[in-house]
C-alpha cells in the first residue's frame, strides 16, 4: 500500500501535499481500496470557509457512502471538477489525478499536528 | 467476540426519527460512550432517496403520494431509491469496524449475507447477484442495502420484505434497477411465510454470528 513520503496525513485517511501557502487535499490508497469503485463525489463550494474535522466531501460507491473529512481549518480555494463526471479517478490515482480539493489554511502552524508518512502506516492493518 | 446492543421495536418508527437516532448512536459510538448497538424496525411507509438523490426514479407525483399516505425522504445513506414499509424489517447496525473489517466490500458482503441466511433458514433459495447487491431468488428481490461509514462507524443498512404491501415498489424503480422484480416472504412462501417475530429472531441471530458480535438485548427506553 503507497504511502508517500513527502504528505502528511490524517486519521480517517485524507492526504494532504504542501504547496507554498495552500494545501492539496485528497483521501489515501488505502480508503479509496476500502471503499471500493467509487460512483459518485460530492465536493464542498469554492470559496467556503471550513474548520478541521469539517465533513466537506462525500464519496460513494455501489451502496457505500462516507464522509471526508478537512484536515484543516481554512478556505476552499479549488476542487477538482474532472472527477464528477469520473470519480473513479480516485480508486486509479488517489495521490494524484484524484485529488479532492485545495485549501489555504488559516493558520499553516495546524499543518505540525497532522501525522507523517510513518505515523500513518502504522495506523493501517498489517499487510 | 465484540459486544453488541440489539434493539428490536415493537411499533413502526418513523424515517425521520430512525434518522435522529442513528446520528446521536454514531456520535456516541465515535467516541466510545456506547457498545455496538443494532436496531431492528419497522418503518410506516416511506420512499428514500440515497445521496444521488434522482427522482426520476420516483414513478409518482407528489400528490400521489400523499393520497396513498407514503412519505417521501432523502436520506445520507448510498445507494439509490427504495421502499419502506410495515411488514418490512430494516436493520440498522451502528458498528465501529476494526482494521479488520473495515472496507465497503467485507460489510456489504456480510449484511447480505445476513439476508440470504435468513431467507434460507425459513426455505428460500436465496443467493448474490454480482453486481446487483442485495438479497435476490428466483422471484426477484426481497432485501435492499444501502449503508454509510461516519469515521468508519456503519449506520443505515438493511431492508428485507417478509410481507410488506408490495404495490409500495410499483411507485419506484428500486435501487435504480429497471426491469428487476420485488419479491416477500410472503410472495414466495404463501401460507407458509413465518410471522414477523420469528424472522426478526432469525435476523438477530445471524447478526450475531457473521458480524462476529455478542448481542444483550435492549429496550428502546435503554438507547
Amino acid at each position: 500500500m503507497q504511502v508517500p513520503e513527502e504528505l502528511k496525513y490524517t486519521e480517517s485517511h485524507e492526504w494532504i501535499r504542501v504547496e507554498g501557502d495552500r494545501c492539496r487535499v485528497g483521501i489515501t490508497e488505502f480508503a479509496q481500496s476500502q471503499l471500493a469503485d467509487l460512483t459518485f463525489v460530492d465536493l464542498p463550494e469554492v470559496g467556503s470557509t471550513v474548520s478541521a474535522g469539517d465533513e466537506v466531501a462525500v464519496v460513494e460507491s455501489v451502496k457505500a457512502a462516507s464522509d471526508v473529512y478537512s484536515p484543516l481549518s481554512g478556505e476552499i480555494l479549488e476542487v477538482n471538477e474532472n472527477l464528477s463526471g469520473s470519480p473513479e479517478r480516485i480508486n486509479e490515482d488517489s495521490f494524484g489525478e484524484g485529488w479532492l480539493f485545495v485549501l489555504k489554511p488559516e493558520n499553516p502552524a495546524d499543518l505540525d499536528g497532522l501525522l507523517d508518512a510513518a505515523a500513518y502506516r502504522a495506523l493501517l492493518p498489517s499487510e | 467476540m465484540i459486544p453488541a446492543r440489539f434493539c428490536t421495536f415493537s411499533e413502526p418508527l418513523s424515517y425521520p426519527e430512525a434518522v435522529l437516532l442513528q446520528e446521536r448512536l454514531v456520535r456516541s459510538r465515535i467516541r466510545d460512550e456506547i457498545q455496538d448497538t443494532l436496531l431492528l424496525l419497522q418503518h410506516p411507509p416511506v420512499i428514500t432517496l440515497g445521496r444521488r438523490g434522482r427522482t426520476d426514479f420516483v414513478r409518482a407525483d407528489d400528490e400521489t403520494l400523499q393520497r396513498a399516505g407514503i412519505a417521501l425522504h432523502t436520506s445520507s445513506r448510498g445507494g439509490d431509491v427504495t421502499y419502506h414499509a410495515p411488514g418490512q424489517w430494516v436493520l440498522y447496525p451502528v458498528l465501529k469496524l476494526g482494521p479488520a473489517e473495515m472496507g465497503t466490500h467485507g460489510y456489504l458482503n456480510a449484511l447480505e449475507e445476513i439476508a440470504i441466511r435468513t431467507a434460507r433458514s425459513f426455505g428460500i433459495e436465496a443467493f448474490r447477484r454480482e453486481g446487483k447487491a442485495g438479497g435476490w431468488c428466483d422471484q426477484g428481490k426481497f432485501a435492499a442495502i444501502g449503508f454509510k461509514f461516519t469515521r468508519w462507524v456503519t449506520w443505515h443498512g438493511m431492508s428485507l420484505n417478509v410481507k410488506p404491501d408490495l404495490r409500495g415498489f410499483d411507485l419506484i424503480i428500486g435501487c435504480g434497477l429497471q426491469g428487476e422484480r420485488v419479491c416477500s416472504f410472503e410472495s414466495v412462501l404463501g401460507a407458509d411465510c413465518p410471522d414477523m417475530n420469528r424472522v426478526a429472531e432469525t435476523l438477530r441471530n445471524c447478526c450475531g454470528s457473521i458480524l462476529r458480535r455478542e448481542l444483550t438485548t435492549v429496550s428502546v427506553e435503554d438507547l
